[in-house]
């Protein structure tokens, strides 16, 4: 489910299906002409995993918005803001909480933080409609929704 | 006299610009719905819209297996290609099934065999949906109605899909 109308109508409906919530993280910054792609495509392609991480798993798991940063922000500052994402969140019956991020620097503060940290290397670039990148996505959604299901 | 004679009082003007307007609103909102009435009549057959999902007839065996491919799609705002998937296999009759692999519980992905525990079955990983074979939903399960069904044809050796339709309900 994502967070919208129609779905969110669904979730009402059937909330003793959906569990687990997904929330993307991913970094935002201007800063440096030479990191500007990258960290554009690291975007992208997130944003086309958490979507289809969704749309396989989509009666149990209700996707959230991005959670944006800029990327050179202090992490221990963007955890405490993360909580109180996951504190509202629980005001409504979730027991898993996932959070899916190509950006390595979590991977340091994974114990820290009240959700599963769902870190994967991903690319640094790359054509998304690219056949390979296809497979590469196709693949990696196999696995973490495998990952996922083994939390239920 | 000349009091009557007035020129459009500012009542009967309103009036008559509001009709106008709902006129023109009703004729737009009849039209497509007149179209839509006659479309069909219009249209050849109906079997425009089926894609080639580049699966020759002969390589679908009694197995099923999982494609994918592309449609393009105008979802309100957005138009874009959008995936779809189907489980395909000949049945024992030698006849082409297509699924839909969409859950009819709410709505995850299915798959053949995807749990060890029911082979020869479709199983839904979100709250342990099954299906069999044929793609009826196997009662006691969540789901409430068996998998779409594709339309299907087949040209030339090669098999053809449409969209996927629901079935009566078991
Ligand atoms: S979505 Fe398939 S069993 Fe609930």
């Amino acid at each position: 489910m994502k967070w919208k109308k129609a779905d969110v109508a669904q979730y009402l409906e059937a909330k003793e299906y959906i569990d687990t919530i997904l929330i993307p993280l991913i970094p935002y910054q201007m800063t440096g002409d030479t990191e500007l792609e990258k960290n554009a495509f690291q975007n992208e392609l997130t944003s086309v995993l958490a979507n289809e991480l969704e749309k396989e798993l989509t009666g149990r798991i209700m996707l959230t918005p991005t959670y944006n940063y800029v990327k050179a922000a202090d992490r221990e500052e963007e955890v405490n803001r993360i909580h109180s994402w996951i504190e509202e969140i629980q005001q409504q019956p979730f027991p898993h909480i996932f959070l899916l991020t190509l950006d390595s620097s979590w991977k340091k503060h994974e114990q820290a933080l009240d959700g599963t940290l769902l870190w994967l290397p991903g690319m640094k670039s790359g054509d998304l409609h690219s056949a390979e990148m296809h497979r590469f996505i196709r693949d990696q959604v196999e696995q973490v929704s495998e990952l996922i299901r083994s939390y239920w | 006299m000349s009091e009557k004679k007035q020129q459009v009082s500012r009542r009967q003007f309103l009036n008559y610009t509001l009709t106008g307007v709902g006129g023109f609103m009703a004729a737009g909102m009849l039209a497509p719905m007149l179209r839509m009435a006659v479309d069909p009549v219009l249209q050849e057959s109906g079997h425009g819209d089926l894609t080639n999902v580049s699966l020759a007839v002969e390589d679908i065996t009694t197995d099923p297996q999982r494609i994918d491919w592309k449609v393009k799609q105008v979802d309100g705002w957005y138009e874009s290609e959008v995936n779809r998937s189907a489980w395909v296999f000949k049945d024992e009759n030698d006849e082409i099934q297509a699924f839909s692999p969409i859950c009819k519980h709410l709505g995850c992905v299915v798959s053949w065999e995807g749990s060890d525990e029911y082979p020869d079955q479709f199983y839904c990983p979100c709250h342990d949906g099954r299906y069999y074979k044929d793609g009826t939903n196997v009662p006691g399960t969540p789901p409430l109605q068996p998998l779409d069904v594709y339309e299907q044809e087949v040209r030339d050796g090669m098999l053809f899909l449409g969209d996927a339709v629901p079935r009566e309900g078991a």
